[in-house]
C-alpha cells in the first residue's frame, strides 16, 4: 500500500472505535455468521434466553443481510464473499442492537465532532466566503455559527493554554521600560548592524537585511515622485553610514608605491591624482587585485587624504568602500602594505569606549539564548546589574576581531573604521543650503579660566591661537556657501572640515523647508565667492579634527543626552529661545565633502550633486533630526538606486558583473527572482520560453562574451544574419569541448579611458540633425582595420553603455539588447512612428516534457527528445536546431537536467544566446526605468565590444548605435539609442 | 556636459573640457528660462499660461547665448498675439560662465584648472502697462 492510501486510511479511522474494524484486504477468512461482530458468543448465548421475546420481523430479516461479513467492505466484491453459506434463523434485537451499540456511538461522535484541520468556513463554498469570517462567526450563514462558535472558543483556550507553556512574558510595559528595551535593542543588532538612525528608518521604512546590516529600502508611504522632485529641485537625504571606511597611515611614498598595485592608470586618475593628494578634493577609483589591472576587479572606491601637516611625510588616507566590497579589499590592502600583523584591540583606544560594556553584556549569558523560555528572565538578571549602554558603532563584531594592523617592514598601519564615523548623503540643488541652515560653526569659548583642566577637547583647542585661526577661516567659507545659489556651482568633491555646534540646540520648532535666501546671498562677498566657485577651498580648511581619533573619541563620549538637552530647554525663560551659553559638550568636527551630479552625457548635466556629511559616532540621530526639520526628504536603498539610474552612473554591486561582489549579487538576484517566479501558480507565470527569453533572472555575460568573439573570428566582417549566426552557434557547441580543455579566459568589462573614448566616438552618428559633428581629434573614424587591432585587444570585454528609447517602450531589468536588421532600420526610416519589429512566439518544447514526466513519473528516464515539427517560422528553425544540437549532445544531462525542469524557464545547459531569437542579442539591460529626468525610457547595460563593433561596422552613418531593446516579457522589440559615456 | 579635447597653448597635453552650469538665481513664479531643447511652442504656451490663466500682471522671459534669439522671438509672439496690450521692456546683461579643464592624465599634469568666459543674456519684462 502506497503511503498515501495509509495515510488516506489512517484519517479515516481517526475517530472509529478499535471494535470497528476495517479490513484493508478483501480476502476474509473468518466467516462469521454471527448477528454481532465481536461478541458472537454472548449473541450465541442469549438466543436460548430471549427466544421467545424476539420475533424476526421481515425489515431485520433484510438487515441481516447487508452485515455479511466481520467488519465493513468496501465496494464490490466478486466471490460473493458477504454471502456466507450458513444464514442465521433468526435475529434476536437486544443483542443485535448492542452489538451494534459502539459502531454507532462511533458514528454519531464522528459526525458531532469536526476534525480540526479545517476550519468551519473553509467548508463553505467559495462564493459564500467573507471577509474576516474567522474572526466574526457573525459573518457565517446562522446554522454553521453554533459549531464555529464553539470551535472558536476552544481554538482561543488551547491558544491561551499553550503562550502560557511558552514564556510567562512580562507586561508590554515593563517591556518597553527604557533599560529592558535597550536590552532587546542590543540583542537584536547583534546578528545585523543597526545604524544609528535604526529606529527612525524603522518606523518609516521597509527595512531588509543586506549585507550585514538592518537597512531601510523604502518608505513605506508613496513617495517615489516626490523623492525624484527633491533630488532634482530641493534635498533628499540618505544614511549612508553602511558604507565601511578603512583608514591607512604612514609615510606618503610607502603608501603611494603598495596603492599603486591596485589601480591603473589606463582606467583613469588614481590615488596619487595630484589634487586629491593634497587632500582638496575626494577621488574615486577603481581597484584591482594587486598587479592584475585588467582581468580581476574588486570594485570602486572613494578616497579622502588628509591634508599634510607641516614638515611631516606621515600621511593619512580613508579608503571608503561599499560593505560587500569590503571582505575582498581589506585583505588586498594587507597584503600590497604587508600588514599582517594584527594589533590586538585591547592596544587600541576603541576599547575604552562604552561600546564594548555593552556588547559584553549580553555575553554574559550566551548559554541562554537559545531557549526562548528562558530569554526574559535573562534580561530581568541582567537589570538589576548595570545598566545596558546603547550600542555605538559595530555591534556584531567579536571583541577579540582585530581592528587594526600594522607592518613591520615599511610602517603602514590599517585601521578598520567600520561603524565608526557617520556618513548622511545630502543630494539635490539646494543641499548646501539645508547645511547652512543646520549647521552653525561653533562658538568660541573664551569665558573658560584656563586653569580648570578641561577634558573636553574644545576648550583645549580655543586656548591654540592657530587652530582658532584656522576655524575662523573655515567659518567663513562655509558661511560664503549661503551666496551661493546651487550645489553643483562648487567644483565637484571639494573638501570643507568644519567644527561646528550642536545642531539640536537650534532646532526649529517646526519642520520648515530650507532654501535660500536672496538677501543673505547678496551680503555675501563677491569677489570672495567667487574664488570659492573658482578655486574651490584651499588646502588648509580641509583640515578637520574628525581625523584624529582621540577628538572622535572625546566627543562621542561626552555627548549631552536627550535627557539631558532637554531638561535644560526646560530652563530656559523664554520658551523656545536659543540655549545660551552653549555647554561646552556641544562642539563636533564634521568633514563636508562635495558629491558631483551627473558628468556624463549632454543633458542633464551635474544632474544629482550634493554633500556628504560626515560625522563622528554616536552624533548621527542629533544631526538627523535637524536635518530633517529642514524639510529634506529621506530615500532609502531603491532611491539610491534611482539617483546613480538618472546619474547614468553604474551602481554597486549591480553593474559590477566583473566583480566577486557583483557575481554574488548576480547570484542572490537570480535566486531571489527564481523564488519569486515560482510562487506563482503555474498558469499565471510568464512563459520565458515563449518569449524567446533564454535567462530572465540573470545575465550569462561570459558565455555571451565567448559566443561573440566566435562569431567574430569566423565570421570575419561579413554581413551577419541569423542563419550564419546560427551556423557560427552551432560550430561553437562542437568547440566547447575544446574550449573546456583549456581554461576561457573571463570576461572583464572595458575601462580603459582611451579605448572607451574611441568606442564612444564610433557609437555617435557622425551626421545628425541638431548635432554638431564632434570633434574627435585623431581618433580614427571606424573601418576593419581599426575594428580587428581594438578587437585583438579587447574581443572578451563587455561594455558598459547608456540606452534610450527615443519612442515608448520602458525598459526592464535583463531585457535584452539586439542588432536591428537592415530591414528594420529601412521602416525605421520610412515611418519615424513604427514601435519596431516584433518577435515570433517561440515554442515551449520541455513543456510536454513536464506533462509526461507528471503523467509517468518512470518514464522520464528515457529522452525520447523529439521537438514538436517546427513551422516555418526562422526563429522556430533556429530553435528546433538550437535544441537538436543540445539534445544530440548529450541526451543524458538533458534527461538528468528534466527533473528539475521548471514551466516556462530554459534547464541548463543554455542554448546559444546570441542567436536564440530573430534578431541577434548583444546584451542586456542590468537597470531600466522610466527617467523622469529625460520623460522617456533609460536603461543601463552592458554590450559585448565584438558584437557592438560588429554591428556598428555594419550600419550605416546615420543609424550608428542604433540597437533594438526587448523585455523579457515582451515580444515586442523597441529602438533604442545606446551612447558610450566616457 | 560636452567633452571635447583641447590642446593648451603652453604644453602639449590634451585636456578634457566640462561646462559647469550657469549660475541660477532663486526663480519666482513669473520666470521663465528659454533653452534650446524643449520646443518652441511650448515654450510660448506656458508664457501664454502664466499671462493669462497664471494671473500675473509681468513675467520675465530670460535667454542666454544662443537662447536669446529665442527669448526675443517669444517675447514679440507674446505681445502680437495680445494685440498691442502688452509691452516689453528688454534688458542686456553679461554672465559669466566657469569652466573645468581636467587634464587627461592627472598624475603627471598637475592642477586641473578653471577659467571663465563670458556670454551674454538677455531679461525681456513682458508686462500689461498700468491702465491709468
Amino acid at each position: 500500500m502506497s503511503a498515501a492510501k495509509v495515510k488516506m486510511r489512517e484519517k479515516k479511522m481517526r475517530n472509529q472505535p478499535a471494535s470497528v474494524q476495517y479490513p484493508s484486504s478483501s480476502s476474509n477468512v473468518e466467516s462469521s455468521t454471527q448477528n454481532g461482530a465481536d461478541a458472537p458468543g454472548t449473541g450465541k448465548n442469549a438466543d436460548p434466553l430471549k427466544g421467545g421475546l424476539s420475533e424476526v420481523h421481515p425489515s431485520t430479516e433484510r438487515q441481516k443481510k447487508t452485515p455479511h461479513q466481520s467488519g465493513w467492505v468496501r465496494g464490490h466484491h466478486k466471490d460473493g464473499g458477504g454471502y456466507t453459506k450458513e444464514m442465521p434463523k433468526y435475529v434476536t434485537a437486544g443483542a443485535f442492537a448492542r452489538a451494534r451499540a459502539a459502531e454507532v456511538s462511533a458514528m454519531l461522535k464522528a459526525v458531532r465532532k469536526t476534525t480540526s484541520s479545517s476550519r468551519v468556513f473553509e467548508a463553505l463554498p467559495k462564493h459564500m466566503r467573507r471577509r474576516a469570517m474567522s474572526h466574526n462567526t457573525k459573518r457565517l450563514p446562522h446554522r454553521l455559527r453554533e459549531v464555529a462558535n464553539r470551535m472558536r472558543e476552544k481554538g482561543l483556550q488551547a491558544g491561551s493554554k499553550k503562550k502560557k507553556e511558552q514564556a510567562k512574558s512580562k507586561s508590554r510595559k515593563a517591556r518597553r521600560r527604557h533599560g529592558n528595551l535597550l536590552l532587546e535593542f542590543n540583542r537584536r543588532q547583534r546578528k545585523n548592524i543597526w545604524l544609528e538612525t535604526h529606529i527612525w528608518h524603522a518606523k518609516r521604512f521597509h527595512m531588509v537585511k543586506k549585507w550585514g546590516y538592518c537597512l531601510g529600502d523604502r518608505p513605506t508611504y508613496k513617495c517615489y515622485r516626490a523623492c525624484y522632485r527633491a533630488m532634482s529641485s530641493h534635498c533628499l537625504l540618505q544614511d549612508l553610514s553602511y558604507y565601511c571606511c578603512i583608514e591607512l597611515q604612514g609615510d606618503e611614498d610607502k603608501l603611494l608605491a603598495a596603492l599603486s598595485q591596485l589601480t591603473s592608470k589606463e582606467a583613469g586618475p588614481t590615488f596619487a591624482a595630484a589634487l586629491c593628494l593634497s587632500g582638496r578634493r575626494q577621488g574615486s577609483v577603481m581597484v584591482y587585485r594587486a598587479g592584475r589591472y585588467p582581468s580581476q576587479p574588486l570594485g570602486p572606491v572613494t578616497f579622502l587624504w588628509r591634508p599634510r601637516t607641516q614638515g611631516s611625510v606621515h600621511r593619512q588616507l580613508w579608503i571608503w568602500a561599499h560593505p560587500t566590497l569590503k571582505q575582498d579589499l581589506l585583505p588586498e590592502l594587507q597584503t600590497v602594505c604587508q600588514c599582517c600583523e594584527a594589533v590586538l584591540p585591547p592596544a587600541a583606544p576603541v576599547e575604552v569606549n562604552p561600546t564594548l560594556e555593552a556588547e559584553s553584556e549580553p555575553e554574559n549569558t550566551p548559554e541562554a539564548k537559545p531557549v526562548p523560555g528562558t530569554k526574559r528572565k535573562r534580561s530581568r538578571k541582567d537589570a538589576t546589574g548595570p545598566p545596558a549602554k546603547k550600542i555605538l558603532g559595530d555591534g556584531t563584531r567579536l571583541r577579540s576581531t582585530p581592528v587594526s594592523w600594522r607592518s613591520s617592514s615599511n610602517g603602514i598601519v590599517i585601521n578598520d573604521l567600520t561603524m565608526e564615523i557617520v556618513r548622511y548623503r545630502l543630494i539635490g540643488p539646494q543641499s548646501h543650503s539645508v547645511l547652512v541652515d543646520t549647521l552653525e560653526a561653533a562658538t568660541g569659548c573664551d569665558e573658560v579660566p584656563k586653569s580648570q583642566t578641561c577634558s573636553l577637547w574644545w576648550p583645549q583647542h580655543c586656548s591654540d591661537e592657530a587652530k582658532m585661526t584656522l576655524h575662523q577661516q573655515q567659518a567663513d567659507i562655509f558661511n560664503i556657501l549661503k551666496g551661493i545659489y546651487s550645489t553643483a556651482e562648487l567644483p565637484s568633491g571639494t573638501v570643507l572640515g568644519l567644527t561646528v555646534d550642536d545642531p539640536r540646540l537650534t532646532l526649529p520648532r517646526k519642520r520648515v523647508k530650507a532654501l535660500p535666501c536672496v538677501k543673505q546671498a547678496q551680503e555675501v562677498d563677491e569677489e570672495k565667492r567667487q574664488k570659492l566657485m573658482l578655486e574651490g577651498v584651499p588646502e588648509p580648511c580641509c583640515q578637520s579634527f574628525i581625523w584624529e581619533q582621540s577628538v572622535r573619541d572625546n566627543v562621542t563620549d561626552n555627548k549631552i543626552s536627550e535627557q539631558e538637552l532637554n531638561r535644560m530647554r526646560s530652563e530656559v525663560l523664554v520658551p523656545g529661545s536659543r540655549l545660551s551659553p552653549t555647554p561646552l559638550q556641544g562642539r563636533v568636527p564634521i568633514l563636508l565633502v562635495e558629491q558631483p551630479g551627473k558628468q556624463v552625457g549632454h543633458e542633464m548635466s551635474s544632474w544629482g550633486a550634493g554633500w556628504d556629511l560626515l560625522l563622528p559616532k554616536g552624533w548621527g540621530m542629533a544631526f538627523w533630526i535637524p536635518l530633517v526639520y529642514r524639510g529634506v526628504r529621506i530615500g532609502g536603498l531603491n532611491m539610491s538606486l534611482k539617483h546613480s539610474q538618472n546619474k547614468a552612473a553604474p551602481h554597486f554591486p549591480r553593474d559590477y558583473p566583473d566583480c566577486p561582489a557583483g557575481m554574488r549579487f548576480q547570484e542572490e538576484q537570480e535566486a531571489e527572482l527564481l523564488n519569486k517566479f515560482k510562487r506563482h501558480p503555474p498558469a499565471k507565470r510568464t512563459n520565458y520560453i515563449k518569449h524567446g527569453c533564454v535567462a530572465p533572472f540573470r545575465c550569462p555575460w561570459q558565455q555571451l562574451a565567448e559566443e561573440w568573439e566566435i562569431i567574430v573570428r569566423e565570421g570575419g566582417s561579413q554581413t551577419r544574419t541569423t542563419a550564419q549566426a546560427d551556423a557560427v552557434t552551432e560550430e561553437r557547441t562542437s568547440q566547447q569541448a575544446i574550449s573546456i580543455t583549456k581554461p576561457p579566459s573571463r570576461f572583464t568589462v572595458l575601462r580603459n579611458r582611451k579605448a572607451l573614448k574611441l568606442l564612444s566616438a564610433w557609437c555617435r552618428p557622425t551626421t545628425s540633425k541638431g548635432q554638431r559633428p564632434c570633434r574627435v581629434g585623431e581618433l580614427p573614424p571606424i573601418s576593419c582595420e581599426a575594428v580587428t587591432s581594438f578587437l585583438s585587444a579587447h574581443a572578451m570585454s563587455l561594455v558598459w553603455v547608456h540606452v534610450s528609447l527615443p519612442s515608448k517602450g520602458k525598459p526592464e531589468y535583463h531585457a535584452m539588447l539586439c542588432v536591428p536588421t537592415p530591414d528594420d532600420l529601412k521602416a525605421l526610416g520610412n515611418r519615424q512612428g513604427t514601435g519596431g519589429p516584433q518577435e515570433p512566439p517561440h515554442r515551449d518544447h520541455f513543456k510536454s516534457r513536464i506533462k509526461r514526466r507528471k503523467k509517468d513519473p518512470k518514464k522520464t528516464a528515457t529522452p525520447s527528445v523529439t521537438p514538436d515539427k517546427p513551422d516555418g517560422k526562422k526563429a522556430d528553425l533556429i530553435f528546433a536546431s538550437d535544441l537538436d544540437t543540445n539534445a544530440s549532445k548529450d541526451p543524458k544531462s538533458f534527461s538528468e537536467s528534466s527533473s528539475d525542469l521548471v514551466l516556462g524557464l530554459w534547464p541548463d545547459p543554455l542554448p546559444s544566446v546570441a542567436s536564440h531569437c530573430s534578431r541577434v542579442t548583444v546584451g542586456w539591460v542590468t537597470q531600466g526605468d522610466f527617467s523622469m529626468s529625460a520623460g522617456c525610457g533609460e536603461a543601463l547595460g552592458f554590450v559585448s565590444v565584438a558584437g557592438l563593433l560588429n554591428t556598428l561596422l555594419n550600419q550605416t552613418s546615420e543609424h550608428k548605435g542604433k540597437l533594438l531593446l526587448r523585455n523579457p516579457t515582451s515580444l515586442h522589440y523597441r529602438f533604442a539609442k545606446i551612447n558610450i559615456e566616457v | 556636459m560636452r567633452t571635447v579635447f583641447l590642446f593648451q597653448e603652453s604644453s602639449s597635453l590634451p585636456y578634457t573640457l566640462r561646462k559647469r552650469l550657469p549660475r541660477k538665481l532663486p526663480k519666482r513664479r513669473n520666470d521663465v528660462y528659454v533653452n534650446m531643447k524643449t520646443d518652441f511652442r511650448a515654450q510660448l504656451a506656458r508664457c501664454q499660461k502664466l499671462l493669462e490663466g497664471g494671473g500675473h500682471r509681468e513675467i520675465c522671459v530670460h535667454g542666454l547665448g544662443l537662447a536669446i534669439n529665442r527669448a526675443i522671438n517669444i517675447a514679440l509672439q507674446l505681445q502680437a498675439s495680445s494685440q498691442g496690450a502688452l509691452q516689453l521692456a528688454a534688458n542686456t546683461s553679461t554672465v559669466e560662465l566657469v569652466d573645468d579643464l581636467e587634464p587627461e592624465d592627472p598624475d603627471e599634469a598637475g592642477e586641473p584648472m578653471t577659467r571663465t568666459r563670458n556670454n551674454s543674456a538677455i531679461h525681456i519684462k513682458v508686462f500689461y502697462p498700468d491702465a491709468q
